[in-house]
């Protein structure tokens, strides 16, 4: 008869808490089917898509991660609610054993709907969910999607953790807990927040650090490292700020006396303080999660409608084969092969271009470019010299330029060198010309590295020089040569037959490799289609823990606001203004985040362009678009669930 | 001509659904001369609270009228009402009511402020209040650092901050122990002598018999009343006890 009791009280519990719960459940249902798909979709990809699958397994842990923390924070959120209703119980003469008992019948009861809510759904979606990632990464196989027992085991198996994990902290709530502690959980007196000077400091310098990273870093590589600090830098300042720079602040504010008796700021003022102590970790939750998904969905975003961008920066012509020990005869060879292959699959080979050319790599020690190892060198202090003949760049370019001993033409993938001389090793040569274009290589803002081709009199004998000098044999640093063209044709003739020049071409013969946008396109299809789809299911996973966190937040806010209400319009204010004050507090509060998280954006998008350029996208323009198209949307939606909650919040406090 | 005038005020209080109808007030006429302190009693469910918020304006009698100082308070529409009981009505309520993110200096400031008073103006007219209700000590601190006891009293320096016509107190006593009682009731005294008109709504017979004059409410009408006239306390005390007496018992006396 007991156990009958508990069960129904539980029920009735979870019923009687459904503005709370109902969201609490819904989530924790979405999370599951989240991971459960994710955790499908990566032991189904494709296998011969390394990249996928590592960023889909990847994946699988953040979800994870998120999903502890939140399905955590959330239940911290109910339990408090709820406290004030236990302590009812308790002293109606429920002890804490019966207690326990109650909670854990309502955790069985939540949990079991939501990790058996999700799977159903998972299970439903996830085939959908394939279907999409396969059109994304442009990916089609014949292959069954196969649902798999074992990952189904595994995903009640975490979450049951999960669950267990709140229920441990709900009881331990309550056993730490007197009876009149938990009848006046709720109205307990709002002790003043206390103006955290050091912490305040700190958010300010941490964020200047964050800020300072994302706008002076100019390389990409140097970019990649320090991103990941920024980002850090960025949350702890974050969090800092809210907590700690909003109080000290709104106290300045009131410091001012001539300021804060004001009938507009006295009320918003005070009505802050008291907010932002309760809500401030909420809030700058709201806003780090508003960040990620703005910056996941706009980079990739950007990633996936700019891989044809990409590309072309990467590749400027459609096709590279290299020898990377020149000999005429094979050199020769391999053209002919070209050509063969090409022409039996029916597409037309243009824009040819071929060249010799000799590569050192060097380090720049201040004005000199060096081989000597010299310790501290950063990335950006590396640069890749191709020397290539005269005779081939004239061939190329149908000019008659001659060079004397010594004098070179220079041309770099980046910013223009600028000066008359350059030293390499212990020689200076003379630069005769600078190029702004050259049939070699694009030039580009933002490059991984650094290449100078140096145009010299004669490649062999340069590298002849070189390797006289430093006593090496010529196998060490062979000179190589380098054919590039276009292709014209159908699109699956192109590709079949780069394939199948590759396969011929590289088994044929030692030293050569074959590359091209066509090869390439299978393999960034699969990885900006799977980054962009990760983005997007990230992205909506973290949306909807800011849409949920704001549901809460609003509603927490109503009852807490409900007594000041009444009692303003006691004291005499009106209705309206009363309406008007508390508005534009909510909004404020509501907003701030989002405002942040915008702040952030701006700050971040010249590091993030850098980030975007490793990966080959240069189209700052089209990542701008993206980003202020992410906002837009991402704004919209965030009014909207603002003005759905706050109509629950109205509902409340009336 | 009387500072406050209740005449023939009804009300009736209609349930949502069904239309049930429920008459909390019957038919009430009263006056109260300026400076006069005035307790009203009556039971639970007799109609004192409702009574209390139709002169607090905060609830509109279904028949007849209230006039504070001549003004027909049904007449004053809905925006200049919350200006009107700011600069005519202080409030005192049982449960302070007092804003936990306040000090007790802002809430006392409260509804100066509302009404865009200066600073300077504001901090002249708190010294003598909170010296005279002797919470000069305790301007700073928040609601939640002090007694039930102090904080009533900054809830009546709130209500006198404004010079009101009127002060309306709502159970002021309710929620204090005996001592904080005793206070809060020679405070009111105090007040009053110094010429401030209070109507306290109550049912303790202690906080009855300090008023100067007792209305007795039940089942929606002005059942009786008791002027104190030379009477001490403890003679008023005994007065209003055997007048409850008959109220419970339930006689058909009238003086």
């Amino acid at each position: 008869m007991n156990r009958s009791i508990y069960t129904k009280l539980a029920i009735s519990n979870l019923k009687n808490n459904r503005k709370t719960y109902i969201p609490y459940v819904l989530t924790a249902v979405l999370t599951v089917m989240m991971y459960y798909m994710m955790a499908n979709l990566a032991a189904n990809s494709p296998m011969d898509q390394e990249a996928l699958k590592i960023i889909l397994s990847l994946s699988v842990h953040v979800i994870e991660i998120f999903a502890l923390i939140f399905l955590f924070y959330t239940n911290s959120f109910l339990i408090k609610r709820r406290k004030r209703e236990i302590g009812v119980y308790h002293i109606l003469g429920m002890g804490k054993p019966q207690l326990a008992k109650m909670l854990v019948i309502e955790t069985v009861v939540a949990g079991a709907v939501s990790i058996l809510g999700g799977i159903f759904f998972g299970t439903a979606l996830a085939k959908l969910m394939y279907a999409l990632l396969k059109r994304m990464i442009h990916y089609d196989d014949k292959l069954a999607f196969r649902m798999s027992w074992e990952i189904a085991g595994n995903t009640v198996l975490f979450f049951t953790l999960i669950f267990a994990l709140t229920l441990i902290y709900n009881l331990l709530q309550i056993r730490l807990a007197n009876p009149i502690e938990l009848l006046h959980a709720g109205s307990q007196g709002e002790r003043e927040p206390q103006t955290k000077w050091i912490l305040t400091v700190a958010g300010i310098i941490f964020l200047g650090i964050g800020y300072y990273i994302a706008i002076t870093t100019k390389e990409p590589l140097k970019a990649l490292q320090l991103f990941f600090v920024a980002v850090i830098c960025v949350i702890i300042g974050t969090y800092a700020l809210f907590t700690a720079g909003s109080i000290a602040f709104l106290k300045l504010l009131r410091k001012n006396k001539n300021f804060y008796y004001k009938t507009k700021h006295f009320i918003s003022v005070s009505g802050m303080l008291y907010r932002m102590k309760q809500n401030a970790v909420g809030l700058s939750n709201i806003c780090v999660l508003s960040t990620m998904v703005l910056v996941i969905i706009s980079s990739t975003v950007s990633l996936y409608i700019g891989k044809e961008d990409v590309l072309r920066t990467r590749y400027p012509q459609e096709v590279y084969i290299t020898n990377s020990v020149s000999d005429d005869a094979e050199n020769q060879k391999l053209h002919d092969m070209a050509e063969k292959i090409c022409r039996d699959n029916q597409v037309e080979i243009t824009d040819e271009k071929s060249w010799h050319m000799a590569e050192l790599v060097k380090i720049k020690n201040g004005e000199e470019y060096t081989s000597a190892m010299i310790k501290d060198y950063s990335s950006s202090d590396v640069v890749f010299f191709d020397v290539i003949g005269l005779a081939d760049y004239n061939q190329l370019t149908g000019e008659r330029l001659e060079l004397g001993d010594k004098e070179a033409i220079l041309f770099t993938n980046g910013e223009n060198y600028g000066k008359d001389t350059i030293q390499i090793d212990d020689e200076n040569w003379t630069i005769k010309k600078e190029l702004d274009k050259a049939p070699f290589g694009k030039k580009s803002d933002s490059n991984t590295e650094n290449v100078y081709y140096m145009i010299v009199s004669d490649e062999k004998e340069f590298m002849e020089n070189y390797l006289k000098k430093y006593q090496l044999e010529a196998e060490d640093k062979p000179v190589k040569w380098r054919e590039s063209f276009n292709l014209r044709g159908s699109e699956e003739q192109k590709l079949k037959a780069v394939k199948e020049l590759k396969t011929q071409a590289e088994s044929e013969f030692e030293h050569t490799g074959v590359q091209g946008r066509y090869l390439e396109k299978e393999t960034f299809f699969g990885l900006y289609g799977g980054v962009f789809f990760i983005g997007m299911y990230l992205g909506s996973l973290f949306l909807m823990a800011t849409v949920l966190i704001i549901y809460y937040k609003q509603i927490s806010e109503g009852f807490d606001d409900r007594e000041r209400y009444q009692i303003m319009q006691k004291v005499g204010m009106s209705k309206r203004e009363v309406k008007s004050s508390i508005r534009s507090q909510i909004l404020m509060v509501f907003f701030l985040p989002l405002v942040m998280a915008i702040i952030h954006i701006a700050v971040a998008f010249p590091v993030i362009t850098k980030l975007l350029a490793i990966f080959y996208l240069k189209n700052t323009k089209l990542f701008f678009g993206c980003t202020a198209g992410t906002v837009g949307i991402f704004a919209v939606f965030y009014v909207i669930v603002f003005v759905i909650t706050a109509k629950e919040y109205y509902k409340i406090v009336e | 001509m009387a500072l406050l005038d209740v005449k023939n005020v009804k009300k009736i209080y209609t349930t949502r659904f069904g239309g049930n109808q429920v008459e909390a007030l019957h038919n009430v006429s009263f006056s109260v001369e300026a400076g006069e302190y005035v307790a009203i009693m009556g039971e639970s469910g007799s109609g004192k609270t409702t009574l209390l918020n139709i002169l607090a304006a905060l609830d509109k009698p279904t028949g007849g009228k209230v006039y504070l100082k001549g003004n027909d308070l049904g007449k004053i529409r809905e925006k200049e009402m919350a200006a009107f009981r700011r600069q005519n009505l202080g409030f005192v309520f049982q449960d302070f009511n007092l804003l936990d993110t306040l000090t007790l200096k802002d809430n006392i400031f409260l509804p100066l402020v509302l009404s865009g008073k200066k600073y300077t103006e504001m901090e002249s007219r708190i010294m003598s209040i909170a010296e005279q209700l002797g919470i000069s000590k305790l301007l700073n601190k928040y609601p939640y650092e002090v007694s039930g006891g102090q904080k009533q009293r900054a809830a009546i320096a709130r209500a006198l901050i404004t010079q009101p016509q009127l002060i309306l107190a709502d159970e002021p006593s309710g929620a204090l122990d005996s001592r904080s009682t005793d206070e809060l009731l020679g405070l009111f005294n105090a007040i009053n002598d110094n010429g401030q008109t209070i109507v306290m709504v109550t049912h303790s017979v202690k906080a009855a018999s300090t008023a100067k004059r007792v209305l007795f409410i039940k089942d929606g009408e002005v059942f009786h009343q008791l002027y104190r006239g030379n009477l001490t306390s403890d003679e008023m005390y005994q007065k209003i006890t055997d007048t409850l007496t008959v109220l419970t018992t339930g006689g058909e006396h009238r003086e």
